[in-house]
């Protein structure tokens, strides 16, 4: 069955208008929607906002003091985190050229004041149709089929953005790699079956140990990342450490298998002023779990001591 | 041209005066609009055309919103007016007319019929 998209109860729209009248009005005519509002008269507090709450979709004026609804998309659309955001212009201009720049910017619609009741609704509507659908189809493609964790094609694009993050707000990033040991052993021994609810296990006992704004991945195979924003090296250590004795000790792992099933942890974190590049971070931690291995697996090494 | 202030001119209702979810919101816009006039002569008396081009945008923008299609109309007008680029003296003449227009529309316009 076709899920019910279109009537998504917790989608937020935000309206950007340094007019009240204006604010109040599209605050009546959206009501019975079914969705979250919020009005914003202050352009200059709209970025760190939707930096912030991540909305479905911005109601914008372009005629405001200080910064044009012009600056204000520009600056979105610049954004990694914030730039899928669909924006529908709200404004009195209605010359030709300010709709074809108003587009060309990136916006998705255009209502002119006074608007239409229902025109805005209508519009408003389909905009947040098109994001839910669009939200399904990022989440599908960026989930692994077998354990339920984001894929590596999310884990690439999401560390981009985490370094990205870390660079603007200065915070370090963290990564842990995890690798199980053995595991085409596992594999010829029980079979594939088995090997497969090995890894959905594992994948489970990760997710459990992180903090909800971590993002768990399956990096390859019997291989996994954990992207950890705004860490440092001994919290990144912890975790590892906690990955490595939860799969280790794990009740259910040992029933499957009749014994422990354990892993090969390699943890890293940097400061992306530094190291402005995902490919330092992702190679410390990669030869960090390599390191775990040639000493005999079954471990977790700290990239931050390693040389290079 | 004379004056009849035993006539006064009929009020002006919103479109939206039989609508129950705008009922509210309408009389708040009305009740509103003494501020809007008064920023509207201040910045003619001021010869401020950019202050008053912001004000008739917005109004433009708002009144239809609320029911009051022909002060967005007479708003578009002010608007276009300050933006025109003609001769100072004929401009100011245009534009206060204009403006005379609009705000005799907004001080008719009433949130419910008066009885």
């Amino acid at each position: 069955m076709m899920p019910r998209i279109g009537s998504r109860p917790h989608q937020h729209v935000l309206v950007v208008d340094d007019d009240p009248m204006i604010l109040r009005l599209v605050e009546a005519r959206l009501h019975g929607l079914g969705i979250k509002l919020t009005c914003e008269p202050d352009a200059g507090r709209v970025l760190d906002w939707v930096r912030r709450e991540k909305p479905d979709l911005i109601l914008l004026d372009v005629n405001m003091p200080g910064l044009t609804g012009f600056d204000v998309i520009r600056q979105l659309k610049l954004d990694p985190s914030t730039y899928t955001i669909p924006v529908i212009f709200l404004t009195g201009m209605d010359e030709q050229t300010d709709k074809v720049k108003g587009f060309d910017l990136g916006a998705v619609d255009y209502v002119i004041k006074p608007f239409d009741p229902a025109e805005l609704r209508a519009r408003v509507r389909a905009a947040l149709q098109t994001k839910a659908l669009m939200d399904m189809l990022t989440t599908q493609a960026q989930i692994d089929g077998l354990t339920g964790l984001h894929n590596r094609r999310f884990f690439d694009s999401q560390i981009d953005i985490e370094m990205d993050a870390g660079r603007r707000y200065q915070h370090k990033v963290g990564l842990v790699m995890i690798d199980i040991d053995r595991f085409k052993a596992i594999n010829d021994r029980h079979g594939h079956p088995k090997g497969d609810q090995v890894l959905k296990q594992v994948a489970a006992i990760i997710t459990d140990a992180c903090r909800s704004s971590d993002h768990p991945c399956r990096y390859g195979g019997e291989e996994f990342a954990v992207l950890l924003p705004e860490s440092t090296p001994q919290r990144t250590l912890q975790a590892g450490k906690r990955f490595h004795t939860e799969i280790r000790g794990s009740k259910e792992l040992i029933s499957l298998l009749g014994r422990s099933v354990t892993v090969s942890v390699g943890t890293a974190c940097i400061d992306p002023l530094i190291h402005p590049t995902a490919g330092t971070l992702i190679d410390k931690a990669d030869r960090a779990m390599y390191a775990a291995k040639q000493a005999g697996r079954d471990r977790v090494e700290d990239g931050y001591l390693l040389a290079g | 041209m004379t004056d009849q202030p035993e006539t006064p001119p009929p009020p002006l209702l919103s479109a939206f005066a039989d609508d129950p979810d705008m009922i509210e919101l309408v009389e708040l816009f009305v009740r509103e609009l003494p501020d809007r006039i008064a920023a509207i002569h201040r910045a003619l008396e001021s010869r401020d055309l950019q202050a008053l081009a912001t004000l008739a945008h917005q109004l433009k923008g708002a009144a239809g919103g609320y029911g009051y299609g022909t002060i967005t109309a007479s708003a578009q007008m002010v608007e276009d007016l300050t933006k025109a680029e003609t001769e100072a003296e004929e401009q100011a003449a245009s534009v206060h007319d204009a403006v005379d227009h609009l705000v005799k529309l907004m001080n008719r316009a009433a949130s419910v019929p008066q009885a």
